[in-house]
């Protein structure tokens, strides 16, 4: 994103403060490189928006199998029957009895995809129980694997919903 | 009939409701916690779903959880068993409310009932003979005292929304009265987040009798007798029989007739027990009405040979009762005794472990429900009860003889694991029991003075 100055304002709008904008900017950039680089694995996408500002960080996340005899990390939910097949990975699971859905409506787009990177706490899917929307969050960062539960798919305490490959660099 | 019906308890009780519906060839959906993933009920069901963690709290109690369970497996009916929510009138609602029924009675008939100051109110209305007491809640220590005066000590502090033999304190001397009653109050609170206490006339030396009773919506309430339940500890039932042995005929039938009236009044529906105490000089006076099947339901069912669950699906289903009160026709004699997992020589403390061998009795006339096999792992996160051994037999003499033969046969061994049974049949050879002269207070006697 770059300041335009090209572009004469329309003449019932102010015109834009050139350098004030491109310093606060700058200084944005800046702040999210220092992010970026803060983490130990190579840096590997920022992005930034403007409007209600946003700074996304994504980090490399080389898959690490564990090493021989390593229990692999234990998701908030003990998920031990979900963990089999998924060796690595670690298992948001439900954390009650109801319907789990993608995203916060229909339409909506999902929580989170393949590929994408969740933090510790972030919100990745709803329970409906009892007509009540319960957030599920994720007990741990990783990088979304696999997605296991269908949208709109009953689902039992515990089941698992997605997996995540762990993803120790932050 | 039901074509689904979802079972939201554990142990022996879902097993005995799954039974049931399998004879009647309903479906069963069985709700179980993480830790009985592999009990029986579990196993036996046509489904199950795992609805929470095992604090109660988080699965059992869980109503959120329940409902999710039994919109999933298309359940049209829940039955909640005994404890948990199985008197809980809310939950009743919310069931109603999701358009699946609840077997039991309505929502405002549990909530009536299932208050103990309003169901006194209700009991004064329906004519049954009650305990002298406060005509409600106490409004504060000052009035508890005055009506604790007026009645005569002892008394019995009660919480209102209480239940279980929790929140009851019995109070001996006025000195101790204000403290006993910021005690029941806090207690109350905490177990049921009411605070409301009322005070009653305490009978030092009762018999607790219960009438079983049977009503369907279409008008028809039955009773099917009287168990007598006195052999307690800490409040809860160790021992109950059919009939009660003692107490004439004539007052058995008289304690139906006013129980299956005041159910008439009420507008119950479903199985349903009205409970009394008798004083020694054989006056009977009302104290509660449990809303449920009781877990001593097994020996009413020996003597009649009436399925009482069989009659809970008929009912809730909007069905007639499958018989009339002339049809009920009890014999013999029937005595259960619970075995617990629970240490007699610690004050009954409840003693969680692994049952790594258990050898359940058998013989004719004997019914075991239980839910235990070697290998179940009792928790601390639920009640200790075992096993229920059930004996029938045409006379008392032989009912004792067969229940003390089915105790000695049992086996229950495992790391950590104490049972009641030694105790149990104790309490068998008693002299004030085997002549039927005990009273509720025949367990603490028999500390104080063990017999050698």
């Amino acid at each position: 994103m770059t300041a335009d100055t090209t572009t004469p304002p329309p003449p019932a709008v102010p015109p834009p403060v050139p350098d004030e904008r491109a310093q606060v900017l700058d200084w944005v950039v800046g702040q999210a490189a220092r992010l970026g680089s803060a983490g130990r694995a190579p840096l590997r996408r920022i992005t930034v928006s403007t409007a209600t500002l946003a700074v996304d960080v994504q980090w490399s996340c080389p898959p690490e199998p564990p090493a021989a005899g390593e229990e692999p990390p234990a998701a908030g939910h003990s998920a031990e029957e979900g963990d089999r097949g998924r060796e690595g990975a670690v298992l948001v699971t439900a954390p009650m009895v109801g319907t789990f859905y993608r995203a916060r409506e229909p339409g909506a787009p999902p929580f989170v995809q393949v590929g994408d990177l969740v933090e510790a706490g972030q919100q990745v899917g709803v329970i409906e129980a009892m007509k009540l929307m319960n957030a599920v969050q994720a007990e741990r960062a990783g990088r979304v694997s696999e997605i296991v539960a269908e949208d709109g798919a009953p689902v039992q305490y515990e089941d698992p919903l997605l997996a995540l490959a762990p993803c120790d660099s932050h | 009939m039901f074509t689904t019906v979802l079972i939201a308890n554990r142990g022996e009780i879902a097993l005995r409701v799954l039974r049931t519906c399998r004879e009647m060839g309903v479906r069963t959906v069985v709700a179980h916690s993480t830790v009985d993933r592999d009990s029986p009920a579990v196993r036996l069901a046509d489904e199950s779903i795992q609805i929470g963690p095992a604090a109660p709290r988080r699965s059992y109690l869980n109503a959120a959880a329940l409902i999710a369970a039994a919109r999933q497996s298309g359940a049209e009916a829940i039955h909640p068993g005994y404890g948990f929510l199985s008197e809980s009138a809310e939950f009743a609602e919310i069931c109603q409310a999701h358009g699946i029924t609840l077997i039991g009675p309505a929502p405002a008939v549990i909530a009536r009932l299932g208050d103990k100051v309003s169901a006194r109110e209700f009991a004064a209305e329906a004519g049954l003979p009650l305990l002298p007491g406060g005509d409600g809640p106490a409004a504060g220590v000052g009035e508890a005292a005055r009506t604790a005066a007026a009645v005569g000590y002892p008394v019995v502090l009660k919480a209102a929304a209480g239940g279980g033999g929790r929140a009851m304190t019995v109070v001996h001397d006025p000195g101790d009265l204000a403290r006993a009653y910021a005690a029941t109050r806090r207690e109350a609170v905490v177990l049921f987040g009411d605070a409301r206490v009322y005070v009653e006339k305490y009978l030092d030396a009762a018999r607790h009798v219960e009438v079983q009773i049977l009503a369907d919506a279409h008008g028809q309430v039955l009773h099917l007798g009287a168990r007598d339940c006195s052999v307690q500890r800490r409040r809860q039932k160790l021992i109950e029989e059919t009939p009660p042995p003692g107490l004439p005929a004539a007052a058995v039938e008289r304690l139906g007739e006013l129980s299956v009236r005041a159910a008439h009044a009420a507008g119950y529906t479903g199985a349903g027990t009205f409970e009394y105490v008798v004083d020694e000089h054989g006056a009977c006076y009302f104290i509660e009405v449990n809303c449920r099947l009781q877990v001593e339901h097994p020996i009413t069912e020996m003597v009649t040979g009436i399925d009482l669950v069989r009659e809970q699906l008929l009912v809730a289903a909007g069905g007639r009762l499958s018989l009339r009160q002339e049809e009920v026709a009890a014999g013999g004699a029937a005595i259960e005794c619970r075995l617990n997992a629970e240490d007699p020589a610690r004050g009954f403390l409840p003693t969680p472990g692994v049952v790594e061998e258990f050898v359940p009795p058998g013989g004719p006339f004997t019914r075991v429900d239980t839910h235990a096999v070697a290998g179940t792992r009792i928790t601390a996160d639920y009640d200790p009860l075992l096993a229920k051994v059930s004996v029938w037999a045409p006379t008392r003499a032989e009912a004792l003889a067969r229940a003390d033969r089915a105790l000695e046969e049992c086996t229950i061994r495992g790391q950590g694991v104490r049972t009641n049974v030694a105790f149990l049949r104790e309490v068998l050879a008693h002299p004030l029991f085997r002549y039927a002269k005990h009273t509720t207070a025949l367990v603490e006697q028999m500390r104080a003075t063990p017999i050698t």
